[in-house]
Formats: structure tokens, C-alpha cells, sequence
């Protein structure tokens, strides 16, 4: 049992030289010595020719035109964009304002006012949001949540479920073109690469609910079972169209494809099929049999507690932006839009160029709009049942996705589009 | 370029995905509140509050297995029309009478399985 300790003036100096002694016992045990092998062994980055050595970055304080022409090669370096731009943190930033977004929209359609307190009065311009500080405090929360692993678990395979989900929805992100040039691993088989890390994630959950030892998360891992064999095949198909119609199937080279006109005005039915399928994919209401929190606790994550819980939600919402972006990609055409925007210059030097700019910014517009709709679907469906899921995947969505696919080899062979031999 | 060097930025996102998960499950374990003594209800599965009984890995009743075969078959067939889906615009036109018969012949199977799926003594 801890001690409370009377408080006493002399307690409150011992406790702050306690507390100034153990951190100059880390900074120079364990801070220092990391700097100076960092400082002597590591040879510093060279970028655009320039080595980046400490003096630089000194100089680059008091005169940042220096840094100027270091900027762009910085961001096509990869760990650039794997870690901020196309890659992680942008992702991570979308899915957060996503569960905002979804708080807040979902409130507005069942009359309720959603996260409203926390942040409001913080800033002056804060007062409008109302409430975007809750995710931090939930983000807090769950960081400061024991972890309960239950007894019989699995315990490797428990533990290594959310880091596995993260990692797939990583590897979705970074197959995605975001603006010309702007992709991670542009790959000339970036459609089937997303298939194929689309698979993982149900084999997670089902792993992830046999670890568990429990009842509920056992019943919702093999109801994601059956939702797999529900929607994959209609998911597959209905991306089937936009290949015939790009003749690729790298991601980029189907936006590429787009420049006149989007696909979704030649395959309607298609983007139906797909965003349906997606939906499912998402383990969303329509379709959120596998965690129907009103029949079987929270399906497959309720032995989940504490950060664990948080890495899949993460997971979970990183893979509705790759979707939705996914979506954007094939029907909507991707980054085309208007050129409307400037490009950014620092010093006379120029960063990102107008179609960069502009792209991003249609990208993010257009998969933004994708992720509202999905989240206007769950305020407004109930859930269905599993046979009725099985049966509509099977005859309804499979018929529809091959109507697709004879509409898409019509329209070739009629000369509508491309050139036919 | 090889294959291996356009697939390498994805193994290392994939890396990426340890490095920014696996700190946060760290940090957790740190700041969290640990157990001072062992209770066991704590760590019961969860059984909405009542002892469990009996395994968690229970035994479960195979269900929709008609669906799990078809789902067998028809998942190889979308992978092979996406080989032939790519190179649809390079292809001479009488190639795709073959896919046609495939598509038929799969079609037709489908249906039939879709047709006896709705009998449960069959299956």
C-alpha cells in the first residue's frame, strides 16, 4: 500500500529535488550519450547535395532562405512521405477528423447535439467546432486504461491483432495516389496489391476472436467470416469494369485514365456495387454484423479494452479513409479537378506546383464527401441480418457486378471508349 | 525498374505501421493502471455479467456451408478475369468468345448452386 506523505513545505521541496534528480539522471544517462552517437556515428542527411549538418540548421533559424531550395527534396524523400504526407500522419489526421465528422453528423440526424463542451471556450475560433477537444481527452482516456487480457487468451496472437490491423490499413494508405507523383509505392499492380491487404483484415478479426476466449468475440469473428464470403466476390467484380475501361491496373494509371470524364458516369452501377461492398469491408451499420453491439456485446472487440481497442478503432477508421479514397480513385477520378489553386513558393522558390496543390485539394474534397455518405448510410439504416447479407451478396450484388462488367466490355467493343482492334 | 524495387516503399510503410503502433501499446502498458492483487472475476471472459460457463471456443453450428463452397470456387474466378480484363484493349476481338463461355458455363453453375442453396437437405 502506498503512503500519502503529509504535505509540508519541506515534502514539496524533497519531492521536486527528487524529481530534478531522476531527470538529470536520465539526460545524462540515457539523453546525452544517444545524442552524442547520434552527433559522431551518424552520418548526417545529405540532401539535394547539400549535407544537412547541425551548423546548417542553426544558420537555417536566423535565415531561413538558406532552407529553401532543401524544402521540395525533403518531401520526395520517402520517409517523408511515408511518415507525414501521403503516408501516416495524414491519414491518422483524416481519420481523426472522420470520427469527429462522425460524431457530430451522426448527432445532427438522431437530434442530438454530439461532443459539445470539451475545447469550446479554449479558443476564440473554437466556438463554432464545439467540442473537437473530446477526442483528445478519449485519446488520454484510453492511453491511461488498463489493458485486461482475459485469462485462457491467446496471448501473443491478442496482443498482435491491432498491430497487424494497423499495419494493413498502412499498407492500403500507401498504395493510394493522392496528386500527380504523389503516391508511396507506386506499384503497376497497385489494385491487386489493395486486394490483397483488403483479405487481411478479416483473418485478423477471426484470429483476433478465437485469441479472445470468449463467447461473443468468438461468434462475431466467424460472423466477419461469413460477411467476407458475402461481399468479396461482388467487391472484386466491381472493380472488374474500371480495369477493362483503363486497361491497368496500377491505381495511378486509372486516375490517369479519368482525365476527360470520371468513371462512374460510364459504370453507375458499378460505384454502387463498390460502395456497398465497401461498406461491408467496413463492418459498418448496414453491415456491422460482426460487432452488432445490440446482439452480441461488441461482436469480436469486447474482450478489447484500453489502447488496444484504440489501435483498432484506428485501424478501423484509417481503412474508411482508404476507401473512401479507394472510391474516389476509381469512379470519381481521383486528384482531377480544376486547376484553380496557386502553388505554394517559400523564397522564390517553388514547392508544389498548381496541379499539386489543386489535386490535393480535390482529393481530399471528393474522399471527404465519400466518408460523409457512408456516414449519412449508417444514421439512416438499421442492420440486416446475416441470410439476408448472404443471399443479396449472392444473387443481387454477383448479378449486378456482372451486368458491369458486359455494359463495360459493350461499351468498348461499341467504340464509345478507347480504341477497339 | 524491378518488381522488387516499386513493392519496397510498401514494406517499409508496413514497417511503419510497427513503428507507430507498437510505441503506443508500450506507453499504455506504462501509464495504465497496473492490478495491485489478483482478481480473478476481472479476468472472466465476458458474459454480460454472469459466470460463464463452459469453453469460450465454443462449439458452433456450420452454417451456410453451401455458400462457403460456392465462395471457394467463384473467388479463383474473379482473379483469372482480371488477367484478362488487363489486357482486354491489346486482345483481338474473337478472344473474348472463350471468357464468354467461361462466364456461361460459371454463370450457369452459379445458378444452379444458388437454386439448390435454398434447399437445406441438399446441403
Amino acid at each position: 500500500m502506498a503512503t500519502v506523505s503529509e504535505f509540508t513545505f519541506s515534502n514539496f521541496i524533497k519531492s521536486v529535488l527528487w524529481l530534478l534528480f531522476w531527470v538529470l539522471m536520465i539526460v545524462s544517462l540515457i539523453a546525452l550519450p544517444i545524442l552524442f552517437i547520434v552527433l559522431f556515428y551518424v552520418p548526417p542527411p545529405v540532401i539535394n547535395g547539400v549535407e544537412i549538418n547541425p551548423y546548417l540548421l542553426l544558420t537555417m533559424l536566423t535565415n531561413p532562405q538558406v532552407g529553401a531550395p532543401l524544402i521540395r527534396p525533403t518531401l520526395d524523400s520517402l520517409f517523408f512521405r511515408i511518415a507525414v504526407f501521403p503516408g501516416f500522419t495524414f491519414a491518422a489526421l483524416f481519420a481523426t477528423v472522420l470520427i469527429f465528422a462522425e460524431r457530430k453528423f451522426l448527432a445532427k440526424m438522431q437530434l442530438r447535439v454530439g461532443p459539445y463542451h470539451a475545447g469550446r471556450e479554449a479558443f476564440w475560433w473554437a466556438n463554432s467546432l464545439g467540442g473537437f477537444l473530446q477526442l483528445i481527452a478519449d485519446l488520454l482516456k484510453l492511453l491511461g486504461k488498463e489493458i485486461i487480457v482475459p485469462s485462457g487468451a491467446d496471448k501473443p496472437i491478442f496482443w498482435a491483432a491491432p498491430v497487424v490491423l494497423v499495419i494493413a490499413a498502412a499498407g492500403l494508405i500507401a498504395l493510394i495516389p493522392v496528386a500527380p507523383g504523389w503516391v508511396i509505392a507506386d506499384i503497376d499492380v497497385s489494385l491487386l496489391a489493395v486486394f490483397a491487404l483488403l483479405g487481411f483484415f478479416p483473418l485478423t478479426v477471426l484470429l483476433a476472436s478465437y485469441a479472445s476466449n470468449s463467447k461473443y468475440p468468438f461468434i462475431g469473428g466467424l460472423r466477419a467470416l461469413y460477411q467476407l464470403i458475402s461481399y468479396e466476390i461482388p467487391l472484386i467484380l466491381a472493380v472488374l469494369p474500371i480495369v477493362i475501361l483503363a486497361s491497368t491496373l496500377s491505381l495511378t494509371g486509372i486516375v490517369e485514365a479519368q482525365y476527360a470524364y470520371w468513371f462512374i458516369l460510364l459504370v453507375p452501377i458499378g460505384a454502387f456495387v463498390f460502395f456497398i461492398t465497401a461498406l461491408a469491408e467496413l463492418e459498418r451499420i448496414p453491415f456491422d454484423l460482426p460487432e452488432a453491439e445490440s446482439e452480441i456485446v461488441a461482436g469480436w472487440l469486447t474482450e478489447y479494452s484500453g489502447m488496444t481497442y484504440g489501435l483498432i478503432q484506428l485501424a478501423n477508421y484509417i481503412k474508411m479513409y482508404a476507401l473512401s479514397a479507394l472510391f474516389t480513385t476509381l469512379f470519381l477520378g481521383g486528384w482531377m479537378g480544376p486547376e484553380f489553386l496557386p502553388g505554394v513558393e517559400v523564397f522564390g522558390v517553388e514547392v508544389l506546383s498548381s496541379s499539386e496543390t489543386s489535386g490535393i485539394f480535390w482529393f481530399t474534397i471528393k474522399t471527404f464527401g465519400v466518408a460523409l455518405f457512408m456516414i449519412l448510410v449508417r444514421g439512416t439504416n438499421p442492420r440486416v441480418k446475416i441470410d439476408v447479407l448472404l443471399r443479396a451478396g449472392w444473387s443481387k450484388l454477383i448479378a449486378l457486378s456482372f451486368i458491369n462488367v458486359f455494359i463495360a466490355v459493350a461499351l468498348l467493343y461499341l467504340g464509345v471508349v478507347g480504341v477497339g482492334p | 525498374m524491378g518488381a522488387s524495387a516499386s513493392f519496397e516503399p510498401l514494406l517499409w510503410m508496413l514497417l511503419f505501421g510497427v513503428v507507430a503502433s507498437v510505441p503506443a501499446l508500450i506507453v499504455a502498458k506504462m501509464i495504465a493502471p497496473r492490478r495491485r492483487f489478483f482478481n480473478p472475476v476481472k479476468f472472466m471472459p465476458m458474459e454480460c455479467g454472469q459466470v460463464p460457463s463452459g469453453e469460450g471456443r465454443t462449439r458452433f453450428m456450420m452454417q451456410y456451408y453451401s455458400y462457403v463452397l460456392m465462395f471457394v470456387v467463384f473467388d479463383v474466378m474473379t482473379i483469372f478475369l482480371y488477367a484478362w480484363g488487363a489486357s482486354l484493349f491489346g486482345l483481338p476481338r474473337f478472344v473474348t468468345l472463350p471468357i464468354i463461355v467461361f462466364l456461361a458455363i460459371l454463370g450457369a453453375a452459379l445458378g444452379y448452386a444458388m437454386y439448390l442453396s435454398s434447399r437445406r437437405d441438399i446441403w
